[in-house]
């Protein structure tokens, strides 16, 4: 077993560790798994234990195949690094890094698969092109936000990059957690990269006008179907004759729970019509409750600042929210996003929407590095088909921007990093990579040739993912933003229990007001008042209707 | 050595050298600085500098430190989740401590006579009080997941019908799961520490009280108890004080949820704290909570030194 392999197999051991403790269906891998590293233990030589080794391991660099399509953007990525052109952000990074050869970068990632790409790709081959090390701080997500906020009024310097929500930049920024990089832009970087991101992106790492990351990950939720369920002909004909209207992907809400309940109704126990990750603090209560909401004509505040979700939309919303649900497959408030997938890959599941990594993962993509392996392979490759999230409005999820901590002891190398890894020849190399769930997000990365090889369907992927950012939702970005959704994840796992929606709506709008009470009535209005002129901040704002759309 | 005076021929006595004398009290504080810097350093100066947190502004979104009076206090006072949680505090550590007094003292009463493998009866009894709670809880959440565990599909064979109880979703339901997690790993501690008491009343009374003909009820009632009752307060102390930290278990299996029906008040501090970092409220609540606790710590301290005086 070579280090990339011990790699990759400690990082799948713990994602089955990860599932079997979630109670997945895994437990006979996880067996498996547990009683091969008990028995490689005395041969291993250390495997577990030799920080030395470990370190040794980050910085050696493995490139794929270079006639594989992955292997081919890494060779352009690794052109663009050192040879250029000269202009290119990439290589200007380079250049400009080597004369801090030596430094070490700590960088925080999303524990789990979100850390292979620097330790398997980008941190050595960034390592080889300059000389500065680097070493990744694993963080669960909630940590992501709580850490960097406590090591910066510890004031430790503990770490230099940071991986981050755009939702949090307001809160960071304010809390000087995390510096502006508009001077180091205008010294370093190729302006016209800034064009190649999608709209909708663009403007989420600036905050009062200034540019505080780099958005570096396109969480864009879709709808994913079962094509060969949607055109069975038997089905088709049940449908309509119970409804007299054709079988179709569904594009509303109320729809989609219609559709699902059929599904259900007709092929369950052995598929049934949706599955949705609703499972406390998952977090995909807020997320859907904000994307539905949305589309529904709701907005979160009214001109006076309070909130304004106690309403009839916010009724309607829940009440689809909770048709789905029955639709579902059983537990289904149970899950997270991950038990989902398993189901999704299993076959169990004719709709889900969900992030991008469920496309790669349903054709089989993702599965085919063993970092991946606690995921099941897929028995549903090749009949999956993608669209637009019904209502027209998907919500983009999270993301993350790379920012640069204000804390750093090398803050020029670790802009210069980000710079590298977020240009447009080395990210499409990274969200290429089959385990590092980075997902498109530049125009040059739906337009990508070389992406469109990864899997068959690969193009239709590409351009429902840039379709769904020209009609997507953006989480709000304003200070208290945690607040808003904690309050929202509360106010939908009560209702999910048989709490009276208007209830809980009211309950949620009480502890909204509180919070923006608490951080000051007309401060908040002003950051929401600035949110409202993103694209995509309202269904009657996005990157569409403001003609700005990206056709590929 | 008369007059102060060592083997080795140093004063040590009233009679040495007033240098030395001052060396040696100088030497008795550098032993003891270590100890004192550390608790200095990992104690006191957090305990006041939470103090300074209490009236300031300490919320990590809104920028300075500014004097607040009160207001972290009333915030809590007035949050309706804050209260909740107390609330939820109080009943959930009364239910699972009282239950595992119970049956922790009927094991104690089953195991206190010797009997062929009772020592390794015991060993495996008190295994689960060797186990994180977190790891507990984890393994609750798979028995109990619905519909992938195996609680619900043993009921089902047990009652001849399917059984779909959403043990971690649903109310009172998520409340028996935290219950039954608790009493699964702590009625151990009572069942220990009621043995412990049980084994070291005198054979020769129980003799006794067979010769005079007292029964079983009246054995236990007369005898038992009053030998054990300060065993039994200082197991109710000890677990109640424990009790009423509750947070691993609710953090693995509920999340605080539904909504927030299973805040306790330590799940209600974390979240504030950790999650929204309102750090000075979170410092206020905490506060208000160390004082409760302080009231039942005094109460039950008080009653077992007076169990002990008896």
């Amino acid at each position: 077993m070579n280090d990339r392999e011990k790699r990759d197999f400690q990082a799948g051991l713990e994602a089955d560790v990860d599932a079997f403790l979630r109670g997945e269906p895994t437990r006979r891998t996880f067996i498996k798994r547990f009683g091969q590293a008990m028995g490689m233990l005395p041969i291993a030589g250390g495997m577990l234990g030799s920080g030395v080794q470990w370190a040794l391991a980050q910085a050696k660099m493995e490139l794929e195949d270079p006639n594989t399509p992955l292997g081919k953007a890494q060779a352009l990525a690794l052109k663009a690094s050192s040879e250029g052109p000269a202009d290119g952000s990439a290589f200007r990074a380079v250049e400009a890094a080597k004369q801090f050869a030596g430094v070490n970068l700590n960088m925080t990632y999303e524990a789990g698969l979100q850390g292979l790409d620097p330790r398997n790709f980008s941190g050595p081959l960034w390592e080889q092109l300059t000389g500065i090390k680097s070493t990744v701080v694993e963080l669960p997500s909630p940590d992501m936000y709580s850490k960097p906020i406590a090591e910066h009024i510890a004031q430790s310097g503990a770490y230099d990059i940071l991986d981050l929500q755009p939702q949090w930049t307001p809160a960071l920024a304010d809390g000087g957690v995390i510096a502006p990089l508009d001077d180091y832009i205008a010294k370093y970087m190729n302006m016209a990269d800034l064009e190649d991101y999608h709209p909708l992106y663009k403007a989420l790492p600036t905050y009062k006008g200034k540019i505080w990351g780099f958005f570096d990950d396109g969480d864009m939720f879709a709808l994913y179907y079962r094509k060969d369920i949607f055109e069975d002909p038997k089905l088709n004909e049940a449908y309509q004759a119970k409804f007299n209207k054709k079988l179709e992907v569904p594009k509303t809400w109320e729809d989609y729970a219609q559709v699902a309940q059929f599904i259900t109704d007709q092929m369950a126990p052995n598929v049934y019509g949706a599955g949705h990750f609703r499972k406390a603090g998952s977090p995909g209560n807020q997320f859907d409750f904000m994307q539905q909401f949305r589309s529904n004509g709701g907005m979160f505040f009214d001109d006076g600042m309070k909130a304004s979700i106690a309403n009839d939309i916010g009724v309607k919303t829940l009440n689809n929210m909770i048709a789905a649900n029955k639709a579902s497959i059983p537990g289904n408030e149970e899950l997270d996003a991950v038990s989902l997938w398993v189901a999704w890959l299993q076959g169990k599941i004719a709709m889900m929407y969900s992030w991008p990594p469920t496309g790669r993962m349903s054709a089989g993509y993702s599965q085919s590095d063993k970092a991946i392996s606690f995921i099941p392979q897929s028995s549903i490759a090749g009949k999956v088909g993608y669209a637009i999230v019904p209502g027209g409005n998907p919500e983009h999820a999270f993301g993350f921007n790379k920012a640069l901590a204000a804390d750093s002891a090398n803050p020029e190398a670790a802009y210069l990093f980000m710079q590298w890894a977020c240009s447009p020849p080395v990210s499409l190399a990274r969200c290429m990579l089959p385990y590092a769930l980075r997902d498109p997000y530049r125009i040059s990365h739906f337009k990508s040739e070389l992406y469109g090889q990864l899997f068959p369907s690969a193009p239709e992927y590409l351009a429902n993912l840039n379709a769904s950012a020209n009609v997507g939702l953006l989480d709000p970005i304003m200070p208290g933003a945690q607040d808003y959704q904690l309050s929202l994840d509360r106010m939908c796992t009560s209702v999910w229990a048989g709490t009276d929606p208007m209830e809980a709506l009211k309950t949620a709008a009480a502890e909204w007001d509180a919070t923006t009470e608490n951080l000051g009535v007309d401060a908040q209005k002003g950051f929401y008042q600035e949110f409202l002129k993103l694209p995509g901040a309202t269904a009657a704002n996005t990157v569409e209707k403001l003609g700005m759309a990206v056709k590929l | 050595m008369a007059n102060g005076i060592a083997a080795d021929g140093r004063t040590s006595g009233p009679g040495r050298h007033p240098s030395a004398r001052k060396s040696d009290n100088w030497f008795k504080w550098l032993l003891v600085a270590p100890a004192a810097v550390l608790i200095l350093a990992i104690s006191i100066y957090p305990l006041l500098f939470s103090v300074w947190v209490l009236f300031v502004n300490y919320d990590f979104q809104i920028p300075g430190h500014a004097y607040v009076g009160l207001k972290n206090f009333t915030q809590v006072i007035t949050d309706p989740v804050a209260r909740y949680s107390l609330w939820v505090t109080v009943v959930l550590s009364t239910i699972n401590v009282v239950l595992e007094f119970l049956l922790g003292l009927a094991m104690a009463m089953a195991m206190a006579n010797t009997f062929r493998g009772r020592g390794v009866l015991i060993s495996i009894l008190i295994v689960p009080l060797f186990i994180s709670p977190i790891i507990v809880g984890q393994v609750w959440v798979l028995m109990l997941h619905s519909p992938f565990g195996p609680t619900n599909y043993l009921l089902g064979l047990l009652l001849g019908q399917e059984v779909n109880i959403r043990w971690l979703t649903a109310f009172p339901w998520n409340f028996v799961a935290l219950v039954l997690a608790d009493m699964w790993q702590w009625t151990p501690f009572m069942f220990v520490i009621l043995l412990a008491g049980l084994t070291s009343i005198p054979p020769h009374v129980y003799e006794a009280a067979e010769l005079d003909g007292v029964g079983r009820w009246q054995t236990f009632w007369y005898i038992t108890v009053p030998y054990i009752a300060p065993m039994m307060l200082l197991a109710v102390t000890f677990r109640l004080l424990d009790a009423i930290r509750l947070f691993d278990t609710i953090f693995i299996m509920t999340g605080g949820g539904p909504g927030t029906s299973t805040y306790s008040a330590s799940y209600y501090l974390y979240t504030i704290g950790f999650t929204q970092f309102h750090l000075s409220r979170a410092t206020a609540g905490a506060w208000i909570f160390m004082i409760l606790t302080l009231l039942v710590v005094f109460f039950l301290v008080r009653r077992l030194l007076r169990a002990e005086v008896r």
